[in-house]
Parts: C-alpha cells; sequence; structure tokens
C-alpha cells in the first residue's frame, strides 16, 4: 500500500497492510491501483523526458531509465543534462527524483535517496557502499548476509568473489556484482533480423479493441519467435507509425525476460496512449513494430504438466473474444474475504492482476455458509416471497408460486452499522425447483443467489 | 446336513451380493463417464435453473482445467468463479455476452482456440448457427458443454443430452441446519448412450466433487437425437 504526505503524516508507511493504515487513519479513503491509468497519466512525463534525452527506457510508471552518453556529449556535463532535465519536470508541475550513476541499479538508488535535487553520483562503487544490504531484492539473501554480519553493499563488495559464488551460487553472485557497481552490462547478441516482428493496417487503428487485438496478436508472434531460438527480450522497442507519416517508439524493459502477457500489456498501454493522443487530433496507427533487444538465454521451458500450445491458442482465442465484446468482457475472478457471496470474488480483466478489496485471512464472522450458489446475483434481485408469522410459505419463481419444502435460517448480518447500512436477514429456502440464497432487507425480500 | 444346506445358501447369497456390488460399482462407473467432456463430442445440460446443471458443467470442466485452459460463456453475468473453484476448476476465465446477435461469433471464437468451454446459450441463437457452432467443435475436437437458457437446442447438435429430472436437497429443516449435499437425477440420451435412455444419480456435497450414484435405472430405449 502507498499513501499520500497526509497520511504519511498520520503515521501510515508504505507497505503497511491496509487495517493497519485504517486503524492509524480513519478517514482515509482507499484507492485500488489502476495501472493501467498510471500508464496513460504518466505517458506525457514520458514524452518530456524525450524531448531531451531520446531512447528512454520505462521500467514502470513513474520509474525511467535515461541512457545520458549521447546527451552528455551534446549538453557539455552531467550536471547540465540533470538540470536541463529536472527543470523541465520541474515546470510541468511534476515533482521528479532524479539520480544520476554508472548502470540502472546505482541510478535507480541514487534517484531514491535524492530527496532534496537531483543527485550525480560520482563514485558509484563508494555511493553503493553506504547502502543496506536489504536493497538487493532477495529476502533470503539479504537474512543470510545479515546473519553473518554483512549489513552494507559495501561490506558485501569486500568478500572474496570466489567464495561467494560456492556458498551463495547465481543469486550471490549477481548480487555482488551489485556491491561492485557492475551492474548487468547490455551485452545483446546478434539479433536475426527476422525476429522482429511487424504488421501494417490499411485503415488506421483508432478503437481500444482494435488497438488491444494488434498489441496482442503482434506480442504473441514476436515471443512465439523468440521461444522458438530459445531466447527471451529484456528489452522491446516498440516502435508505431500513424498514417500522417509519424514514427513514434518506446523502449520497455524488464529485469525479468518479457512474457506474452507482460509485453502484451506494455504494447497494449503504449498504443492505447499514443492512440488517446491522436484521438484529440484526428487519425491512428497504420504500422506496429515490434524489435526485440538485451536477449537472454533463457528459453521458455514448457511446462511439465501443462499443455503450452493450448494455452498459447486459447490466448489467441481470447484476443479475438476479447475484441468482439470489450475488455470488460473477458474476465478472471480471485478470491478475497466477504459475509455474501457476491463479495467473496474480486473481478479483473482478463491478464491484467488482480486487486483483494478484502483480505482473505481476516477472519469474517457470519460468512454465509456453504456450498456457494453457483449462480450468483451482481446486484440483489427482488424476489417475491410470501411469509406466514416469519417462516417462508411460498416463493413466486416467473409466473407461478412455489411452495417453499423446508428453509435454514435466519443468518443476521449487521453490515457496516455505522454508516447507516440496514441490517440484512439471510436464508436459504429449498423448494421443488431448486435452493436458493435470499436476503430481507427493511422487510423486502432479495434473490442474491442460485444453487444451480 | 441342514447346517452345510445353510453354508451353501449363504455362499450363494454373497455370491449374488457381491455380483450385484460389481454389477453396481460398473454401472456407475459407466455413468461417470458420462460427466467427461469429449472431443468434438458436445454434451447438452438441458433443463431449468436451479436443478444443478452448472455445477455438473463445472465438474465436467475440473479435471481438464489441470492442464489446458477452460472457459465459461457467461450470458446472464450470474456464474460464480467460488462454485466452479468448489468443483476443482482451476483459474476458469469467464467471457460474458448476453447479445444473442453477438453470442454465435463470440462463442465460435472460443470453439476455435480454447481447449474446453461450458457455454450458457441466451434465448434467441438461431438453429443454424447453432448447427455450425456444433460442425467447428466436431472439426476443432473442442470439449463443449451447451447450457441453453430457454428450450432444448436442435437435433444434430448435442453428441449426448442430460435433462435435470429432480432435484433433492438435504440439510435444512424448518429453520435449523443448513443446505448440505443433494442428489439430481438426471436422463441421458442421445448418441452418447446409442439411443438408450439411461437415469443417472449424481450427488453434490457441495464443497466437494460430483460422485455419480446411479442404480440400475435404465428407461426405455427412445428416439436418438442428434
Amino acid at each position: 500500500m502507498a499513501a499520500d504526505p497526509l497520511a504519511l503524516s498520520a503515521g501510515v508507511v508504505r507497505g503497511m497492510p491496509r487495517r493497519e493504515a485504517e486503524g492509524l487513519c480513519p478517514g482515509a479513503m482507499v484507492i485500488v491501483r489502476d495501472l493501467e491509468e498510471e500508464w496513460r497519466r504518466f505517458e506525457p512525463v514520458a514524452r518530456m523526458i524525450e524531448e531531451i534525452v531520446p531512447r528512454i527506457e520505462i521500467v514502470e510508471p513513474g520509474s525511467v531509465l535515461v541512457p545520458v552518453d549521447g546527451a552528455v556529449r551534446y549538453y557539455g556535463d552531467e550536471e547540465t543534462v540533470v538540470e536541463t532535465l529536472a527543470g523541465k519536470l520541474r515546470a510541468a508541475g511534476v515533482e521528479a527524483h532524479i539520480g544520476l550513476a554508472d548502470g540502472p541499479f546505482a541510478a535507480t538508488w541514487a534517484a531514491r535517496t535524492a530527496v532534496d535535487g537531483p543527485l550525480v553520483v560520482a563514485d558509484t562503487r563508494s555511493f553503493l557502499a553506504g547502502l543496506d544490504v536489504a536493497v538487493i531484492d532477495h529476502d533470503d539473501l539479504v537474512a543470510t548476509f545479515r546473519w553473518l554480519g554483512v549489513t552494507t553493499l559495501g561490506a558485501l563488495a569486500e568478500l572474496p568473489r570466489d567464495a561467494i559464488a560456492s556458498r551463495f551460487g547465481e543469486a550471490g553472485l549477481s548480487a555482488h556484482r551489485l556491491s561492485r557497481g557492475e551492474d548487468r552490462t547490455v551485452a545483446p547478441r546478434r539479433i536475426p533480423v527476422e525476429l522482429a516482428v511487424e504488421s501494417r493496417w490499411e485503415e488506421p487503428l483508432e478503437q481500444t479493441d482494435q488497438v488491444a487485438f494488434a498489441a496482442r496478436g503482434l506480442a504473441v508472434k514476436l515471443v512465439d519467435g523468440l521461444r522458438r531460438e530459445g531466447i527471451a527480450p529484456h528489452r522491446i522497442v516498440v516502435e508505431a507509425e500513424t498514417d500522417d507519416g509519424e514514427v513514434r517508439s518506446r523502449v520497455w524493459r524488464s529485469s525479468d525476460p518479457f512474457t506474452e502477457d507482460a509485453l502484451t500489456d506494455r504494447v497494449r498501454w503504449q498504443l492505447q496512449a499514443w492512440v488517446d493522443e491522436r484521438r484529440r487530433s484526428s487519425g491512428g496507427i497504420v504500422r506496429l513494430r515490434l524489435d526485440p533487444s538485451d536477449l537472454s538465454g533463457e528459453g521458455r521451458q514448457l511446462g511439465f504438466f501443462t499443455d503450452e500450445s493450448a494455452r498459447v491458442e486459447a490466448e489467441r482465442a481470447l484476443a479475438r473474444v476479447q475484441s468482439l465484446v470489450g475488455e470488460n468482457g473477458v474476465l478472471e475472478a480471485a478470491a478475497q474475504g466477504g459475509r455474501l457471496p457476491s463479495e467473496m470474488v474480486s473481478w479483473f480483466r482478463w491478464q491484467e492482476v488482480a486487486v483483494q478489496v478484502r483480505d482473505t485471512s481476516a477472519p469474517w464472522p457470519g460468512t454465509t455458509p456453504g456450498p456457494t450458489p453457483s449462480l450468483v446475483s451482481p446486484e440483489p434481485s427482488p424476489l417475491e416471497v410470501e411469509w406466514d408469522e416469519g417462516m417462508p410459505v411460498r416463493i413466486r419463481l416467473g409466473t407461478r408460486w412455489e411452495p417453499v419444502l423446508t428453509w435454514a435460517g435466519p443468518w443476521r448480518m449487521t453490515g457496516s452499522w455505522w454508516r447507516g447500512e440496514q441490517p440484512v436477514d439471510r436464508y436459504q429456502l429449498v423448494t421443488s425447483a431448486g435452493a436458493f440464497l435470499c436476503i430481507v432487507r427493511s422487510g423486502i425480500t432479495y434473490l442474491t443467489g442460485i444453487y444451480d | 446336513m441342514a447346517n452345510a444346506a445353510l453354508a451353501e445358501s449363504s455362499l450363494v447369497e454373497s455370491v449374488i451380493s457381491a455380483d450385484r456390488w460389481d454389477l453396481r460399482t460398473r454401472l456407475q462407473e459407466r455413468d461417470a463417464d458420462l460427466m467427461v467432456l469429449q472431443p468434438g463430442r458436445p454434451v447438452e445440460l438441458a433443463g431449468p435453473v436451479g436443478f444443478g446443471l452448472t455445477r455438473i458443467g463445472y465438474r465436467m470442466l475440473a479435471e481438464l482445467s489441470r492442464t489446458v485452459p477452460v472457459v465459461v460463456l457467461d450470458v446472464r453475468g450470474w456464474a460464480s468463479p467460488r462454485a466452479a473453484w468448489e468443483s476443482g476448476v482451476q483459474s476458469p476465465i469467464f467471457v460474458r455476452c448476453s447479445d444473442p446477435a453477438l453470442w454465435p461469433r463470440v462463442a465460435a471464437a472460443l470453439m476455435d482456440g480454447v481447449p474446453a468451454v461450458y457455454a450458457e446459450v441466451p434465448r434467441g441463437v438461431r438453429d443454424q448457427d447453432l448447427r455450425r457452432l456444433a460442425a467447428l467443435v466436431r472439426a476443432r475436437q473442442t470439449r463443449v458443454a451447451f447450457r441453453p437458457l430457454a428450450g432444448d437446442l436442435p437435433a444434430g447438435v448435442g453428441y449426448l443430452r442430460l435433462r435435470a429430472r429432480e432435484v433433492h436437497w438435504e440439510g435444512p429443516d424448518r429453520g435449523h441446519g443448513r443446505l448440505r449435499e443433494r442428489r439430481l437425477v438426471l436422463e441421458a440420451s442421445g448418441k452418447g448412450v446409442a439411443g438408450r435412455n439411461r437415469t443417472i444419480e449424481v450427488d453434490d456435497a457441495g464443497t466437494h466433487d460430483l460422485r455419480v450414484v446411479s442404480d440400475l435405472a435404465a428407461g426405455p430405449a427412445g428416439r436418438a437425437f442428434g
């Protein structure tokens, strides 16, 4: 969980569990993260940076790696580049933390520590030596280092590499290299030209569904091609041409090799941002090219129990379906906490990240007893039930009345009474035509589920 | 002498009992096979809402979902993922389409590429579209369970029809208890049972897998559809 300055001042800390944060700051409003929206809002910032330094690499919304070698030759020195960039962002009202160092890892941490203005690191190794060992993104490794008394990257860098290799293997070696400022250098293998994929359209793409479809098709084609070569990309150049001849490109970087899903999301978001921007003027996209670089030898291994070809085929089919029914028509679900069946599921768009609003591990006293109805109404719909002294007698199903054979309940649910929610009573009603889950609120009965 | 006759009689009874048990087991295994989706052989789940057909559809996807992606084509937007998980379906994907004019295209796209589909069929889909879908399913060897929400599928679409006849719930008692288990009575017909209608019974314990518990019930031979 992240927090705004007001919440931070109330004691909320980034990464804190939601319940704890709500306890500290009861009036806080919890907003579910919308990555797509973040990408859309970040796009103008990325374009601003590109006006100064081209070929930037986007890591995630709000995080950009900017190669400065060319810009330094143009502007004269590093300080001028950084100041120019900071000034431009400041003028646009963007709060930016800028750090400059050798390699992405050191630059990222320089930016994170640059609170009072841009930080240009002259001696990367000395800068890294002062950082806590926790900056290595590997919990087990960090815990072991601490147990051994190695608490800073400087201490880690002093250890002999062969000892690290024999004790901690590949993960330890990687951490050791980072601690010495030997960041992952881009040493691309020779990229066969035919691995880049491209599509052209006679009719410009202007609609969201068209863009999503195009992105998926091309991403799947690219990753399939790379997989056959036994390689996977860490970096992708997305290049699009608009109908009036303008060519735009953007570089995407990922610490793990891109999968079809990850790549599709990035291309889709990127294209959508461009299309949204273009829509304000006119026209759309007529050509799209995905160019892989920074390839690793981490060829994709087929799952032992899974049919990979079936999965790829199914994803293509679902992409087609998504273009027919829209993004909100293809969904996945994740379990979440709640008391009513409709509350206990978190829906999210296919291949997006699940967002759980309610904690599954929390106790949810008064949860509707199982089994779960196979059909759950998204919104409770009124149901005609005839009662006799608090006991259900018959219910109306379509045009006929069906006698209630037996029933279970009521189970009272008080809900958020402090917000003025009325208590509800839940019933399981059994008829010869099946069983139904109902709630009664303020004397009105609603159907919430059918045990089909 | 009398003791010997009694012992022989007990032995015969036990042999008959064992044979009955064996026969019953074999029949249950045979009926359980009807709950498995076969490639290119669509199953029609016919009957009113509330008779457990959605859960049967989920059960048919459960085994397949361990190795291939499975999709639920949801017309009403009421399909419950929790019920699917309880039935053993892993990571189902839900496609929502309520427009009968668009539904055939969506269903065709799914059946062209997704290995296993549970598809609700909305009211108003043309027979010719359903027949074309059935042809596609046969050609692509897709595993499909159709769940028509109004009426039956036209002849020639389903390889096997499972029609819900009865449902009996156990557990609630005039306010006490809760729903625990139900027994579903289904009638199987069509090519999948060689034209000989058969009645099967299924126990649904809610949070567990379905269990076929058919006895010897077999209906008279009737006209096959399909």
